[in-house]
């Protein structure tokens, strides 16, 4: 019975290749796509929904950007704004409003033109309780969908969207808040077609057949051609898209491919035309490659460790510090993690542009051994047994293992591990059923994005972290300030307080790390690891890439 | 025919007892006995191994980081610049006890289970096998799991745990052997002898029985040892830095490209060690089945 699941995968792959077809023999599926402008692409997990309203995960949303789009899209070389389904934006004298103009060619993809008044629609399904939609925080930046997500209000007409003509869109903020833009270019926030979705069942259900490819109606680049369980996710080019003239691809093909290896040996073999994950122990193989297909970059992600600080020997502040002080992080980083990410002792990711990081939690192990004598376990003596939850990965497994034998050998107390399964880990998480845990945040290329869940109970504040002093500055000094610099150093001295209480001891800040066929173009690695598929062109007579074995 | 005589003869059969013979034919099974060697070497290796591994078996190195074998680490290192013969010798402890005492559960409930159904028969054996069979349909990790829940992790629990869900075929195969023993003369004669149920199961029906028992435990050691891999990586066997060597394996098996020794020696030592059980188990069956070896 164990022995079944690497057939069931070879199954699984072999299903894969039969069933897409049309590959002559001899020609990879790399060089068949290049000729018939098809991007084949590794995308994680299978799809739990293409809803923009229901999905929560990566890979759902990187196939949801190709088939929906909101009112602002990013250039993907610098991130600067260009419009999506808006032509131009204004904020108001105050910056409290921001004016959308939309696109009278905008359409969706069965011909039907967008209006505001969809808009306004999609925004108050996805804000509906009922909906359940887990990323509601992206709209809580519009004046009252928060109280009217948690069903504090129930008016429709006191939420923040406005509706001036068909094709004039005024949104109110919550607060005049210079990053507001940010968020209208989520793809949870791209319009979605009423009477496709009223056509199949009530506006709030999750599970509605509205997102088969057969029923399927939205507003991206591209269109939901087909999509077979486990196997793939096909989209087409949609020919209603207003900028459709832009669109160099025909189709995509999306895999679900959970695994790294499987997912690199895919690409070596000519399958993929990028893959989104490199195995941590082929990085240095690839970067060795004359010509590598691999790019690496930034990205707007911090790795830490929550410690739950309501359960002793947590409590002491000391502790806390001085076990953030015996991480070596240059250390772990250069060595068991081969360099694949940025050691950083601070939790808003490293490479956030126009900010400066505070220092707090640097590595010092005499500084640590003195913060531990202080708190009254001189040299590890009387130290509690304490455990380090993570969630089953290799990689997470790697660093608990070489951060394990840090604190054992600077400061000489056990720690022991524990790992569990995703969800069984995110119900320990929300419990607070843990001492350390280990915990991922991807952030946006915004200081507010990591600091403003940090807020005394934030929804995805999991820390326990309540410090009046932070929450004034969030809430009373950088809410009302206007000058961007100003902001900045305040979201500085806002991380200072949080790691100076430390509730967490950040390890590293994420990079990026893509492989990518020769013949891809417009497909950049930068710190969101967005991807604007407009861009995205294949050179028709590129050979497949090849590995090449070097002499040692 | 005087009395000397017939105690000469008592003397004489005393001598080739059921043991003693099994022994002197399995000392002939070169392979077996090389097998048992391999193994009790294994064992001492086990158990003497604070005492020999060359270092901690949690000291990292990780400037070091994975080497190849060299003259200093006699395997290499992995990774964290652990050295690797001694993470095989403490994972040989851990994975061998795992197997013995796994096993060991499993052979007494099982063969205690299958005896009695299988002496007793008709009603009794029918509720007694209906519950293997429940047991059976039982999802095992479930079982394991939810022990695991009720009573927290715990090695000795972990090696408990996996005995109680691998005694159901050896309840089976204990069974049919004895249902088929049962109808023999020499049962039918102990008891008209007047020995108890319990006397027949234990002096004649066990022993009888063992050769097919015997070959099971050789296949169910290994099995477990590799269950126990696969109950490490959920979670819920061994934690890092302990390791056994089905984790050493299955890490081995991530990398196996960048640093095949990291797969390949921790993959002998359990080789060597299944097949030293199997031969011995083979030599055992073949040393302990008089109807085979009359000649």
């Amino acid at each position: 019975m164990r022995l079944c699941a690497p057939f069931a995968g070879a199954l699984v792959i072999a299903a894969l290749v039969a069933g897409l077809g049309g590959c002559s023999p001899g020609e990879s599926r790399v060089v068949q796509g290049n000729r018939e402008g098809v991007l084949y692409l590794g995308n994680g997990t299978e799809p739990q929904s293409l809803d923009p309203h229901v999905l929560s995960s990566s890979p759902d949303a990187r196939i949801a950007g190709a088939i929906h789009e909101p009112l602002i899209m990013y250039n993907p070389y610098d991130l600067s704004t260009e419009p999506g389904v808006a032509q131009r934006w204004e904020f108001s004298e105050d910056g409290t409003e921001i004016t959308f103009y939309l696109n009278p060619d905008a359409r969706f993809s069965n011909g039907d033109p967008i209006t505001a008044e969809d808009f306004r629609w999609s925004w108050m399904r996805a804000i509906t309780p009922e909906m359940g939609n887990l990323l509601v925080e992206v709209f809580y930046g519009i004046r009252n969908a928060q109280a009217y997500s948690k069903g504090e209000i129930d008016d429709p007409e006191a939420v923040g969207i406005r509706v001036i003509d068909p094709h004039t869109l005024r949104v109110e903020l919550a607060f005049p808040d210079p990053f507001a833009l940010l968020n209208f270019a989520y793809v949870y926030m791209a319009p979605v077609h009423r009477a496709t979705i009223e056509a199949h069942g009530a506006m709030t259900d999750r599970y509605s057949p509205w997102t088969k490819p057969e029923n399927f109606v939205g507003n991206g680049p591209f269109t939901l051609e087909d999509w077979k369980m486990q196997r793939f996710v096909k989209v087409k080019r949609n020919p209603y898209y207003w900028d459709t003239n832009n669109v160099a691809l025909n189709a995509m093909v999306f895999r679900p491919i959970e695994s790294a290896t499987t997912e690199e040996k895919m690409f070596r073999s000519g399958q993929l035309h990028s893959a989104a994950m490199v195995p941590n122990n082929k990085v240095k193989g690839y970067r060795e490659q004359p010509d590598t297909p691999m790019v690496e970059g930034p990205y707007m992600g911090s790795y830490y460790y929550l410690l739950n600080t309501d359960r002793p020997p947590l409590d002491n502040l000391s502790v806390r510090r001085a076990l953030a002080m015996a991480v070596d992080r240059q250390t772990l980083a250069s060595t068991v993690l081969q360099d694949t990410v940025l050691p950083s002792a601070n939790y808003v990711a490293l490479g956030m542009p126009d900010y400066e990081h505070p220092k707090v939690l640097e590595f010092n192990p005499t500084e640590a051994r003195r913060l531990l004598a202080e708190a009254g376990f001189p040299n590890g003596e009387g130290w509690p047994p304490i455990a380090l939850n993570y969630n089953t990965s290799e990689n997470h497994r790697s660093v608990a293992v070489a951060v394990q034998q840090m604190w054992k050998q600077h400061l000489n107390v056990d720690v022991s591990l524990a790992n569990q399964e995703w969800k069984v880990y995110l119900d320990t998480i929300d419990n607070r059923d843990y001492q350390i845990a280990r915990m991922g945040w991807i952030g946006d290329i915004a200081p507010s994005a990591f600091l403003d869940r940090m807020v005394s109970d934030g929804p995805t504040n999991r820390s326990g972290f309540s410090n009046a002093v932070f929450d004034d500055i969030i809430f009373n000094k950088i809410r009302p300030e206007k000058d961007k610099s100003k902001i900045m150093a305040l979201y500085t001295e806002a991380e200072r307080i949080l790691l100076e209480e430390t509730p967490l001891i950040p390890i590293y800040s994420y990079k990026v790390k893509r492989l990518t066929q020769p013949s891809v173009k417009g497909l950049p690695s930068n710190q969101t690891g967005y991807i604007n598929y407009k861009y995205v062109e294949l050179d028709p007579d590129a050979p497949a890439w090849t590995w090449q074995t070097l002499d040692p | 025919m005087n009395t000397e005589m017939l105690s000469d003869i008592a003397d004489a059969e005393e001598g080739t007892s059921l043991w003693k013979d099994a022994w002197l034919r399995l000392r002939k099974n070169r392979l077996a006995i090389i097998g048992l060697c391999i193994l009790l070497a294994c064992i001492v290796l086990a158990l003497l191994t604070p005492l020999i591994a060359p270092y901690a078996y949690d000291a990292q190195d990780l400037d070091l980081g994975a080497t190849p074998p060299s003259a200093a680490h006699w395997l290499g290192t992995d990774i964290f610049g652990r050295d690797m013969l001694t993470q095989i010798l403490y994972g040989g402890r851990i994975s061998l006890a795992v197997g013995f005492i796994a096993t060991a559960v499993a052979l007494v409930i099982g063969i205690t289970w299958g005896a009695i159904a299988g002496y007793a028969g008709g009603r009794v054996d029918a509720v007694m096998m209906r519950l293997v069979d429940i047991l059976y349909a039982l999802p095992f990790m479930i079982f394991i799991i939810l022990l695991m829940v009720v009573f927290g992790r715990n090695l000795l629990l972990l090696f408990l745990a996996i005995g109680a869900v691998e005694w159901l075929t050896m309840a089976r195969i204990m069974r049919g052997q004895v249902q088929s023993l049962r109808q023999q003369e020499f049962v039918e004669a102990a008891i008209s002898l007047g020995l108890s149920p319990g006397a027949i199961i234990r002096r004649h029906l066990i022993p009888n029985a063992l050769g097919p028992i015997i070959v099971y435990t050789t296949l169910t050691i290994p099995s477990v040892m590799l269950l126990e891999a696969f109950l490490s990586f959920l979670g819920l066997g061994v934690q890092p830095p302990q390791t056994s060597w089905g984790l050493l394996i299955s890490y081995g098996a991530e990398t196996m490209e960048e640093y095949p020794w990291l797969l390949i020696f921790p993959g002998l030592a359990l080789t060597v060690t299944l097949f030293s059980l199997n031969f011995l188990g083979d030599g055992l069956r073949d040393a302990l089945d008089v109807r085979g070896s009359k000649d």
